[in-house]
């Protein structure tokens, strides 16, 4: 409990000396007063992870992860329209069904794009778009000889819809958000069911590049967050569901997991700043 | 709020639950892996069995070759087992399944012991006394990282290398061939070598050829059939830029060169000025994969098959250009009867 509380100060830190940004404003969605929203988490969670290239057997075990996310209103359709990016880092170690071989992994992501927003209500934004991204990770297994690690790229264009929800309890300000990402085309790389590393390095890695979409790569990740106003930042907590998976050339992937995120989001204007003659 | 106020809330909600039952249906069908066994001896016997008919490079080969079929083992070794057997004869009952490939590179690992079948070199004569070739070696012999090098006292090379596992460096070969360089010709005895990386392979083999040479092709499974394979890539062996050997070589072998140590002597057949003498090899053509059972024991299997340069299958060994064998008696007098006959063969005698 001390660690947990001595992260979160130290993300704390981290969060408000790495401001560039001044003149914070109300808690309000990013649609309306609030041009630029920053958000930066820590999370735990459970994964599930497949890999046959590496082990028929599905692995289970803890992950742990960061997110880091931008977003912010653009002058574009009258302002409707912002602009999000997310860096996203996991670490997860899993083990096999009988407990004899262990799984490590690493993954780091990133994704930008715009989304459309929509208000029905003063108090509702909703907001869609489409983002682009990148994703290297890898998963390394303790026993395996001549096959003990797989890597994993893919770069995508996802279709991304959410929406957020403004209200208050005892009298303080909260803020419920979604947001939802579906990859719908892209790249990836993937080794042939049986080829070795000394062939995928004698073949060359652009061999094993291919075309992925959802009907051989459908992936998925789901956000839901809740934000408490706090004086000059808001505590966010938030369920992450991430799914990667692929099927392609008799083998199959996937990485699922569910995680329980913790950090702070601030809320900035920014100023333009005139130079004096 | 009115009521018409919320009709665009309504309107909206409406959409997001249809996404939302979409999404969920998509989720649903989340990859799952073929391999869904129990881990019961059945369970195992059944996963192992599946594993091998899957992803095993040699299973057409080695049936038409060893007379059997694998679908019939199926049946033959789940008569062996029941319900209430220990691990130790569960384990027992698998390595006799695997046993039937006849092949090095297929293990099953247990904190119980090594499941292997070993009979490539253990059916066969060693033709290696240790002991004697240290002899010759000496005690002021050069050591290269995994090199040990002399020079013979009839002006002979001498050169061992005992695993493919011991990386050597450009540096330690072109020292090595500085240092041979007057020496009238080479006995490289790799004789008790099992392998290792393939990429040693390639970097002494490069030491003997002036041109490039056509040494043999590589493919692997792209899927679950028992002929799902890639087409065959030719593999060659570029000459190094740095110092090479220019003289006749007599390479030492035995049944137990086995895998990265067949590969080298595949590739060593080609080369000029080279003589492959001693017993075939042991074989072990199929480069591995690791893989494991619903038990926790992990499996090795041969994965993706190589060949000679005339596309031909040297999962059995290869046979020597000279044969020649460990003379007992020589021995005893302190005398290698396989590195004897080729100093007289680097000798012209």
């Amino acid at each position: 409990m001390r660690q947990v509380s001595l992260s979160l100060l130290v993300l704390l830190l981290l969060f408000e000396s790495t401001s560039l940004y001044a003149d914070q404003t109300a808690f309000e969605p990013v649609s309306k007063r609030s041009p630029v929203a920053r958000a930066l988490l820590i999370g735990i969670g459970r994964t599930n992870q497949l890999d046959t290239y590496l082990s028929p057997m599905g692995y289970r075990g803890m992950q742990l992860s960061f997110m880091s996310q931008s977003e912010r209103m653009t002058h574009l359709c009258n302002r409707q329209i912002s602009f999000q990016s997310t860096f996203y880092g996991a670490y997860t170690s899993t083990e096999n069904p009988a407990n004899t071989a262990k799984n490590i992994g690493g993954r780091l992501a990133y994704d930008a794009g715009w989304h459309y927003h929509y208000s029905p209500l003063s108090s509702l934004d909703l907001k869609g778009g489409a983002l682009v991204g990148a994703d290297l990770g890898f998963l390394y297994n303790n026993r395996n000889g001549n096959n003990p690690a797989q890597g994993h790229f893919s770069a995508d264009i996802s279709l991304s819809a959410g929406a957020s929800y403004f209200f208050r309890l005892w009298k303080i300000p909260m803020q419920v958000g979604y947001q939802a990402d579906l990859p719908m085309i892209g790249l990836m790389f993937s080794p042939e069911f049986g080829e070795s590393y000394y062939e995928i390095s004698q073949n060359g890695v652009g061999h094993d590049i291919i075309f992925a979409h959802p009907g051989n790569a459908l992936s998925f990740r789901q956000i839901l967050t809740v934000d408490v106003r706090l004086k000059r930042i808001a505590l966010r907590i938030g369920y992450l569901f991430d799914a990667r998976q692929s099927q392609v050339r008799s083998l199959k992937y996937h990485d699922v997991s569910h995680s329980f995120m913790i950090g702070f989001v601030r809320h900035f204007q920014l100023m333009r700043i005139k130079r004096e003659e | 709020m009115k009521r018409e106020e919320f009709a665009p809330m309504r309107r909206t909600m409406k959409y997001i639950r249809a996404i939302t039952l979409l999404l969920i249906a998509m989720l649903t069908s989340c990859q799952q892996s073929d391999y869904d066994f129990d881990d019961t001896p059945q369970g195992n016997l059944d996963a192992l069995w599946t594993l091998i008919d899957q992803r095993y490079c040699f299973l057409s080969y080695k049936e038409e070759l060893l007379g059997f079929k694998w679908s019939e083992i199926h049946a033959k070794y789940s008569a062996k087992l029941n319900q209430n057997m220990s691990r130790v004869q569960l384990f027992e009952v698998l390595c006799q399944m695997v046993s039937e490939l006849k092949d090095g590179h297929v293990n099953i690992s247990t904190s119980l012991d090594l499941g292997r079948n070993w009979s490539w070199k253990e059916d066969y004569p060693e033709n290696l006394d240790t002991e004697l070739r240290e002899q010759y070696l000496g005690t002021d012999y050069h050591i290269g990282s995994g090199l040990k090098y002399t020079i013979l006292p009839d002006n002979t090379a001498y050169v061992v290398y005992e695993s493919f596992s011991n990386t050597i460096g450009e540096g330690n070969l072109s020292d090595m061939l500085a240092y041979l360089r007057l020496c009238k010709g080479m006995i490289l005895d790799i004789r008790g070598n099992g392998g290792g990386e393939l990429t040693n392979v390639e970097r002494l083999s490069q030491r003997f050829t002036n041109e490039k040479v056509l040494v043999g092709y590589m493919c692997h499974k792209t899927g679950k059939g028992h002929d799902d394979f890639s087409e065959p890539k030719a593999e060659y062996i570029s000459p190094s830029s740095s110092v090479r050997w220019q003289k006749p070589v007599v390479v030492l072998v035995n049944r137990s060169c086995y895998s990265a140590a067949n590969t080298f002597v595949r590739n060593m057949k080609v080369m000029p000025l080279v003589t492959v003498m001693g017993d075939w090899t042991g074989g072990g053509s199929g480069l591995p994969f690791s893989s494991e059972l619903p038990i926790g024991w992990g499996v090795r299997f041969s994965a993706s098959p190589s060949y000679d340069a005339e596309m031909q299958h040297i999962e059995f060994g290869i046979k020597p250009d000279v044969f020649s064998s460990l003379n007992e008696s020589l021995a005893a007098q302190g005398k290698d009867s396989m590195i004897e006959k080729a100093r007289q063969m680097i000798n012209g005698e």
